[in-house]
């Protein structure tokens, strides 16, 4: 009996939830833009952040426009709360005020965003990264996008994050 | 009907309380119940707010594995039977079934915790601020009605043991307030009981009292008269010899005449005193006549005032239209004048005498308590502002030798006098006395029913009547001294006198003398035949012979209750030798007379 059950839940996770290995790499980028807009309820930015309810939540994104888009689909019709979310396409080197900050592109550019980030309210999110990571870091596992965090990095931009979320995490990078 | 009431009461309250303890045990029950069911569906309610709570972050980032970690945290709780929790689409997201059987709803609309049986089932929403991010759904067992009744058991236990303590209560209350009541009723009933053998005793006391009483003064009286009996032959012999001195003039020394005087008064004083002994033993012969009591009060004001002397009033209230009684005259006349010297004695020369005459009715009670008959009685009362006695004197003054005065003074005789002449003549005496407020002493007599028949008849005459020759006695006596005596006496008188020891003698001697005039017999003789006997033998050969009888005491031969029969005569023991030549002579003239006036055959 059991056995057959679990059998039924087994075909209805599969149902729902495609292995991404069988997709092309946007759905990937999708399944991470999405997820992007779901880390905040789990986030805590210090007070004084947002000014009012109204007040956007900003998802700044750098790296290619293809990903800026998708995110930008993403959160369409979306709040975080009371707020409503705002993307705006960052420029290398440009400091616009953001409250997530997605560092889709790799390399120096991403330590040196990172780098100015740093100490700022801001939920930084890298991707893929093995070094200078930010505080979410996006990993890919078994086929399903999974993230790490680092309560470091987290502690540096004076976020606290929700116990929920680390219990989802792939790692925890804790706090030295 | 109170004692009923009281325990219909308590029966009642008994009844309202153990209904009372049933009701409050069965509102616990159902109070529990829905509490309980409140409770669980509280508590199921937050179990899965807090599944929904912790499920949000699995929900958004689509991890089934955490999800599900969290559903089979909850399933610890052995009541859980289901847990499932569905995304925002409605579909199953993470689930578990205790029971594989468990059919889980594929989706399920978000709802307040309602009850399926035993089962508990609740929908709650997973929220994130305002985005619904799926449901979470449980099912938890409740206890089984079973379960829940054993837990009710102990309730049901508690509130019977409880009832059964108030129906123990009440029962022993009812038993103890009729326990209660037996017992006061017992007490009233013992309380009555006791009351009742109180009186009973008090009673039996004051009869067995009385009764004492009697059998003493009984028993003192056949002493005394046994004694004074023997005595007045005794005083017979020596007073008639010491008369006859006198009389023959034998001695010529005035000196020795004076000793013979003082001699005589001796014995003189000697027989009243055996006549006061015989009087208390009531065996004096009495010579009851028809008396008007206030002519003989008023006849002896004279008298009273030289016994009690000048100091001492006399007072006299004679009630009118006084009945008449049949009683001796000398006899009253003497226990009056003892009552009056009582009284005088207790008053010390200074005081009142009082003596009231009134007719009077002694009723059953009064009668009964104090042993007379119930009646009409003419009462004499003599009261004196003495001295007063003590109710222990009262009890014994009328017991003879019982004196309070001085040792000479009296002779203790007086009252007892009273007494044994009062009761021999079927009436009754009381003395009524308090210390300090003097002393009244009542006599009753019996009235006389019937007509009044003549007035006593003077005593004595100056010289003594001679005998005659012609005039023959004849003297029965058994005691020699006394015979002697008597046969002394009226040959002296100057009669004819023929003498016999006993009856058979006499027989014979009056065959012999047929003339024989007179007998003088003793009452009591040896031999087959008394006195009386004799006397009937000898009026049968000539019923004209008279009669007289001497004794020492009455006997019933010739007494009955008392009272003389009429036509006999009799001269009591000592007599003097005036007395008996009155009492012959006057014997004679009256035969003589009765004989003249009879029709001649």
């Amino acid at each position: 009996m059991r056995r057959r059950c679990v059998a039924f839940f087994a075909a209805l996770c599969g149902m729902l939830a495609p292995p991404l290995a069988a997709q092309a790499p946007n759905v990937e980028y999708a399944v991470k833009a999405t997820y992007l807009y779901k880390l905040a309820p789990f986030v805590d930015w210090p007070a004084g952040t947002f000014t009012g309810p109204a007040d956007p939540l900003v998802i700044c994104v750098a790296g290619e426009d293809e990903v800026a888009d998708l995110v930008d689909e993403a959160v369409k019709g979306q709040s975080v709360g009371s707020h409503p979310i705002a993307v705006v396409h960052l420029a290398a080197g440009a400091t616009t005020p953001c409250n997530i900050l997605y560092l889709a592109e790799r390399g120096n550019a991403r330590a040196a965003m990172l780098e100015r980030f740093r100490g700022m309210p801001v939920l930084t999110v890298t991707d893929n990264a093995a070094a200078a990571h930010g505080i979410v870091n996006f990993v890919v596992q078994d086929n399903r996008v999974r993230f790490e965090i680092d309560l470091n990095a987290a502690a540096a931009n004076h976020l606290t994050i929700s116990s929920k979320l680390l219990n989802l995490a792939a790692r925890v990078l804790p706090r030295p | 009907m109170l004692r009923f009431d009281r325990a219909n009461v308590m029966t009642a309250i008994a009844a309202a309380g153990v209904l009372l303890l049933l009701l409050a045990g069965a509102g616990i029950v159902m109070y529990n119940e829905v509490s309980y069911k409140e409770a669980k569906a509280q508590q199921v309610e937050a179990q899965s707010r807090v599944l929904a709570s912790t499920v949000t972050a699995a929900l958004a980032f689509d991890d089934r594995k955490a999800a599900r970690e969290y559903v089979n945290a909850l399933a610890v709780d052995p009541q859980i039977q289901a847990v499932a929790v569905y995304d925002a689409r409605g579909h199953l997201f993470a689930a578990y079934a205790r029971d594989g059987e468990h059919a889980l709803p594929a989706a399920t609309a978000v709802s307040d915790p309602r009850l399926d049986g035993d089962v508990l089932k609740v929908t709650v929403p997973v929220a994130q601020g305002r985005n619904t991010l799926g449901s979470v759904y449980l099912e938890t067992a409740i206890d089984p009605i079973s379960r829940r009744l054993e837990r009710y058991a102990i309730i049901a236990l508690l509130v019977s043991m409880a009832s059964l303590i108030f129906v123990l209560l009440g029962l022993a209350q009812r038993r103890l307030a009729e326990a209660n009541e037996r017992l006061r009723r017992q007490g009233i009933d013992l309380a009555e009981a006791n009351e009742n053998l109180l009186a009973q005793i008090a009673q039996r006391e004051s009869v067995e009292g009385a009764l004492r009483q009697a059998q003493k003064m009984e028993a003192m009286g056949q002493l005394t008269g046994g004694i004074a009996h023997d005595f007045n032959n005794l005083l017979q012999v020596i007073l008639g010899n010491l008369e006859l001195l006198q009389r023959r003039k034998l001695v010529a020394d005035d000196e020795a005449n004076r000793m013979v005087a003082s001699a005589v008064r001796g014995a003189e004083r000697a027989a009243t005193l055996t006549q006061r002994l015989l009087a208390f033993a009531r065996r004096q012969p009495l010579d009851p006549r028809p008396l008007d009591v206030n002519k003989l009060v008023q006849g002896m004001s004279d008298l009273l005032h030289r016994s009690l002397g000048e100091a001492i009033r006399v007072e006299t209230v004679l009630a009118g239209g006084i009945w008449r009684v049949a009683v001796d005259a000398n006899q009253l006349e003497n226990a009056l004048l003892n009552l009056a010297v009582n009284a005088r004695d207790a008053m010390a020369g200074t005081g009142k005498l009082t003596i009231e005459t009134a007719n009077v009715h002694l009723d059953e009670p009064y009668a009964q308590a104090n042993e007379v008959r119930p009646g009409q009685y003419v009462m004499i009362a003599v009261s004196d502002s003495g001295s007063g006695m003590t109710p222990e004197v009262t009890a014994k003054a009328f017991e003879p030798f019982f004196t309070t005065k001085d040792v000479g003074k009296g002779s203790g005789l007086g009252l007892s006098q009273v007494y044994g002449f009062i009761k021999q003549s079927e009436g009754h005496a009381k003395i009524y006395s308090e210390p300090g407020d003097g002393t009244t002493v009542k006599l009753y007599l019996p009235r006389l029913a019937g007509a009044a028949s003549g007035e006593r008849v003077a005593v004595g005459a100056p010289a003594l009547p001679a005998g005659r020759e012609d005039r023959r006695i004849l003297v029965v006596e058994d005691d020699e001294d006394v015979r002697t005596h008597a046969v002394t006496m009226l040959k002296e008188l100057g009669y004819t006198v023929l003498e016999a020891a006993d009856a058979e003698s006499a027989l014979r001697l009056f065959d012999a003398h047929p003339d024989v005039r007179l007998l003088f017999t003793d009452v009591g003789l040896p031999g087959g035949r008394n006195g009386r006997e004799l006397a009937d033998a000898l009026r049968r050969r000539n019923p004209e012979l008279a009669v007289l009888f001497t004794t020492g005491y009455a006997r019933n031969a010739i007494v009955h209750h008392g009272r003389l029969d009429p036509g006999v005569d009799l001269i009591t023991k000592p007599f003097t030798f005036a007395a008996l030549a009155n009492k012959v002579h006057a014997m004679f003239e009256r035969c003589e007379v009765t004989a003249r006036e009879a029709p001649q055959p």
